[in-house]
């Protein structure tokens, strides 16, 4: 059956609680995923309840500009490396040893310190077939898991929203930043952004004049839809319809309306602003953080673990991994403040008791060429390590070390070993609990993180 | 295919899109001006901006300075290290402040200046060959090779593509962004060759990793002479065996490949899809691209004329590009000063709200230049925008903190500049200038009145009563509350896109 209504104003609507599950598309996706869970239409097995206290989290943490693999994980005893980086080697002086064969980069105390205590696995050689060197390109393949050689439009996290978060709110993915990564772009968007909670709200002088910003960015249920009203039935579903739904967050506009997905980004903010605010001024940090934007990030998504804002999904990201010249001190720099930022933030999540429920997963585009250049750097190149902490990960060297040896280069570069589909197929299936092929698209086998 | 907008359909709305698009906007008169013209003629007054005398100087420190470098060097490596700190620290400071300059200079120019199409080609061209003070900044003289590039994007903001590549190319701000300057020919560096190809003239797929390591063994020689800042070829490093770029085999230089790069009908496609999609907000189809690169290269590859078609051709004029493309944030802060007839803050001020924004000039976050459309919002920078529309309209910029300024320094000085914006007025809205005492008499006038300034259509009629209860609310309508329903108004999706 079929009825239409028409409602004046957003609060309107939402006292309506007698909707039908689908829903027109100038209605934000979380409200009509909202609505569809109450009424019990969405009670799919696959549909995670997030409540923020008790579901597991994964932090991404982005290495942007493509990390050295070679002088991060370093395997110091073997000649091929110190043959290939006269200049840029580390010496026995300028690393930590894992075993007799890998050790870490000398900046790398925090990370040493996990992995000592467990806490950390280090999944080696990690790339995918056929490796795109350009930033943009791979971070992409990255983002969206996909083929090296097949454009996708969504994230892969986006698909997990998609596939397994009906009926969340917007606050299930939460990007620290001020922009919306591709990996978050989805046929129905989640996830909101920010970077300071302090200015995380519309800051009015008088309540008159919070009241007018209200009404003006609430939903224009009055107007004329393209199909003549919100048609309400019961047997469409909410992402059926106009191409504007399927809107991607933060991708270039192709086709649909500028002005419908800012509506609807001003809805998320409204919804959100009040609870993060909230949150980031009445937690408290239980360890210290190094003054840096990424010790910074870790630091707030500390504050809104604990919280409880019902998050699954945090995105952090540090920059200036492209070393193509003096890479010595730029990645000495940035592999410091990443391995004292992840370890404040362990201490952190152990102080909260909320260490058992979260897992740190790294990434960068890709590696870099095994040869040095010869302005102290190294150029694009292609398979590099991940990092995985967490309470119940299986710590230690996961995977084989690539092979450095000439004659096993492509183009200069090492080959991978472990696809990074099967680190995404492990955390979403062992961490995330859900099914890992409807969101890679395909089968990958898991790699045994967790 | 690209046929001129009829004269019928000329008008004030269409003018009024022209001038948000090929500059930044302006006052109803601004655009009342250019409605009454041609449209050709219109187009013109915009596009032959060498008409107009442009008066605006040139920072005082806007020249090479050996001389200086030289003594200050020796003095660094006469003094003690606790002093040599010193002096190193007090040069910083130094080109900090020239660069605070710098932007408010070019930000003036925009908002200010006689020539707004010039100005909005500087901006696509920083954005399309994006280079970056946080890695230049590790030069001598830095912010002047900033203003250096920024003028050469002003000089030849519609000249030849060809001559565009090779002039960027040799520019020292880029010579040293993508590591041009030091690559020699024993390994060269491929930062440059890889990314002139995949992002400033052919697009990923369009070349080969073949391609791209010939093409730096091409560019050696490329390099930067620190103490005249300039372009220095250096024939010792350079790499004169055969090497084959783009299916072109020879001893090729620097010149034969961007020449190569130019030869390739991909690379007409590629600008012009740009250009396209920079003024239209749009991605044009594969047919309208072929025709608006068809035009390109029948003009040699010179832009002006290719723009004079654009800005003339019905397709620029269509409801789905009309009042459908999210503005950046320097068009949100230039065009909002047009707009209202007022002052910009001071230049510290307007880095701050363009950062909280997503694009700080002389900075933009990668090689690739800002993504740009709905990139431009999120949760955050939409309460920021709602947020910072404060400050352009009461002149107050209290809503800025500590962050804002700090910037990418991790909080260094920030709270000095919040402190010092909070004690300053800066500029605002005078609103004798926008509302005349008749229409500042009547409620319904000044809502409507505003409106057609701010957006040039009408709200939704349930914005148009939020906006009248808003001033029904007041006994007496002081100018802080007409100020704060344009604060409102630019609160508000729709203030969001152009």
């Amino acid at each position: 059956m079929k009825n239409e209504i028409t409602l004046q104003t957003r609060r309107e609507f939402l006292r309506t609680t007698v909707l039908g599950s689908a829903l027109s598309w100038t209605v934000p996706a979380f409200l009509a995923d909202t609505f569809a869970a109450l009424q019990g239409e969405a009670a799919d097995s696959s549909t995670q309840i997030v409540t923020g206290k008790d579901a597991t989290i994964l932090v991404v943490l982005q290495m942007a500009g493509g990390n050295d693999g070679l002088n991060t994980v370093v395997p110091y005893s073997n000649d091929f490396y110190h043959n290939a980086r006269p200049k840029i080697g580390l010496s026995a002086d300028k690393i930590l040893k894992l075993n007799d064969d890998i050790a870490f980069h000398g900046a790398m105390g925090g990370f040493k310190n996990l992995y000592d205590s467990g806490n950390l696995a280090v999944v080696q050689g990690v790339g995918y077939p056929n490796p795109n060197r350009s930033h943009f390109r791979s971070t992409e393949i990255w983002q969206t898991a996909s083929d090296s050689d097949k454009i996708e439009k969504y994230g892969w996290l986006g698909r997990y929203f998609d596939n397994a978060c009906n009926g969340a709110d917007p606050a299930v993915g939460v990007v620290i930043g001020n922009q919306l990564p591709e990996s978050f772009f989805a046929a129905q968007p989640k996830g909101i952004c920010f970077d300071n909670p302090q200015n995380y709200r519309f800051m009015a002088n008088n309540a008159a004049t919070e009241e007018s910003y209200k009404k003006l960015n609430e939903l224009e249920m009055s107007s004329p839809l393209p199909d003549g009203g919100p048609a309400m039935t019961s047997d469409d579903n909410a992402n059926s319809g106009s191409s504007i739904g399927m809107l991607p967050a933060g991708m270039p506009m192709q086709g649909g309306r500028a002005i419908d997905f800012i509506t609807r980004t001003a809805l998320d903010a409204q919804q959100s602003s009040d609870e993060v605010r909230n949150i980031a001024a009445r937690v408290q940090n239980q360890a210290t953080y190094p003054v840096s934007p990424l010790g910074n990030s870790l630091k707030l998504v500390a504050k809104l673990i604990g919280g409880g804002l019902p998050t699954r999904i945090y995105y952090v990201s540090q920059g200036g991994y492209d070393t193509h010249s003096n890479q010595l001190g730029t990645q000495n720099r940035l592999l410091q403040d990443l391995g004292d930022s992840m370890k404040s933030f362990v201490e952190d999540m152990k102080a909260q008791g909320n260490m058992q429920r979260v897992l740190v997963m790294t990434f960068s585009e890709f590696g870099r060429r095994v040869n040095e250049n010869a302005n102290g750097g190294t150029d694009h190149g292609a398979a590099g390590p991940m990092f995985i902490v967490g309470n119940k990960v299986k710590a230690g060297l996961l995977g084989r070390y690539p092979s450095l040896a000439p004659q096993d280069l492509f183009q200069g570069d090492i080959k991978y070993n472990v696809d990074f589909r099967s680190v995404y197929a492990s955390v979403l299936e062992s961490w995330l609990k859900t099914k890992s092929a409807p969101i890679l698209g395909k089968q990958f086998d898991p790699l045994q993180i967790v | 295919m690209l046929n001129p907008l009829s004269s019928s359909q000329w008008n004030y709305a269409m003018a009024a899109h022209l001038l948000n698009r090929a500059g930044f906007g302006g006052s109803p008169a601004d655009i009342e001006k250019l409605a009454d013209l041609d449209h050709d003629q219109a187009v013109s007054s915009l596009l032959d901006y060498e008409n107009i005398y442009d008066p605006t100087p040139n920072p005082v420190w806007a020249t090479p300075d050996p001389d200086r470098l030289t003594k200050l060097r020796a003095d660094i490596k006469a003094a003690t290290p606790a002093d040599a700190k010193q002096l190193q620290q007090q040069e910083n400071r130094m080109q900090a402040e020239h660069l605070n300059e710098l932007r408010g200079w070019w930000f003036n120019r925009m908002a200010n200046g006689p020539r707004p199409f010039q100005e909005k080609m500087v901006l696509f061209w920083h954005g399309h060959f994006a280079t970056s003070i946080e890695k230049v900044r590790g030069t001598p003289n830095s912010t002047y090779l900033m203003w250096r590039q920024n003028e050469l994007f002003r000089r030849l903001a519609t000249d030849n593509w060809l001559r565009l590549l090779i002039e960027t190319g040799k520019d020292p701000a880029m010579l040293i962004y993508l590591d041009q300057a030091l690559s020699q020919k024993e390994h060269p560096n491929e930062n440059f060759a890889r990314e002139v190809m995949e992002l400033f003239s052919l697009g990923e797929g369009h070349y080969t990793e073949h391609d791209i390591t010939e093409a730096a063994r091409a560019l050696t020689g490329w390099s930067y002479d620190r103490l005249n800042q300039k372009f220095i070829y250096r024939p010792g490093i350079h790499d004169d065996g055969t090497k084959t770029v783009l299916g072109l085999t020879g001893n090729l230089e620097g010149e034969d490949f961007l020449a190569q790069i130019v030869k390739q009908p991909q690379a007409a496609r590629f600008i012009t899809a740009k250009l396209w999609n920079y003024f239209s907000g749009q991605f044009p189809s594969d047919e309208l691209n072929t025709a608006l690169a068809e035009v390109f290269r029948y003009n040699g590859n010179d832009f002006k004329p290719f723009l004079r078609v654009m800005f003339r051709c019905e397709e620029f004029y269509g409801d789905d590009i009309v009042r459908n493309e999210v503005k950046s944030p320097v068009q949100w802060l230039v065009g909002s000063a047009r707009m209202l007839e007022s002052e910009l803050p001071p230049p510290f001020i307007c880095n701050a709200i363009t950062t909280s924004l997503g694009q700080t000039l002389f900075a933009p976050p990668s090689v690739k230049g800002w993504d740009g459309g709905t990139a431009w919002i999120t949760t955050n920078t939409l309460l920021d925008r709602y947020n910072d529309a404060v400050t352009l309209v009461m002149g107050t910029a209290q809503q800025l903190t500590a962050s804002d300024f700090a910037l990418k320094q991790g909080g260094a000085g920030g709270q000095k500049l919040a402190r010092l914006a909070q004690r300053i007025q800066v500029g605002g809205v005078k609103v004798e200038k926008i509302l005349t005492p008749e229409e500042r008499a009547d409620k319904d006038s000044i809502v409507a009145s505003l409106q057609h300034r701010l957006f040039q259509t009408v709200l939704d009629t349930s914005q148009q009563e939020a906006l009248r209860e808003f001033l029904d609310s007041k006994q007496q309508l002081s100018d802080a509350d007409i100020l704060t329903t344009i604060r409102l108004m630019m609160s508000t999706p729709e203030y969001q896109v152009t």
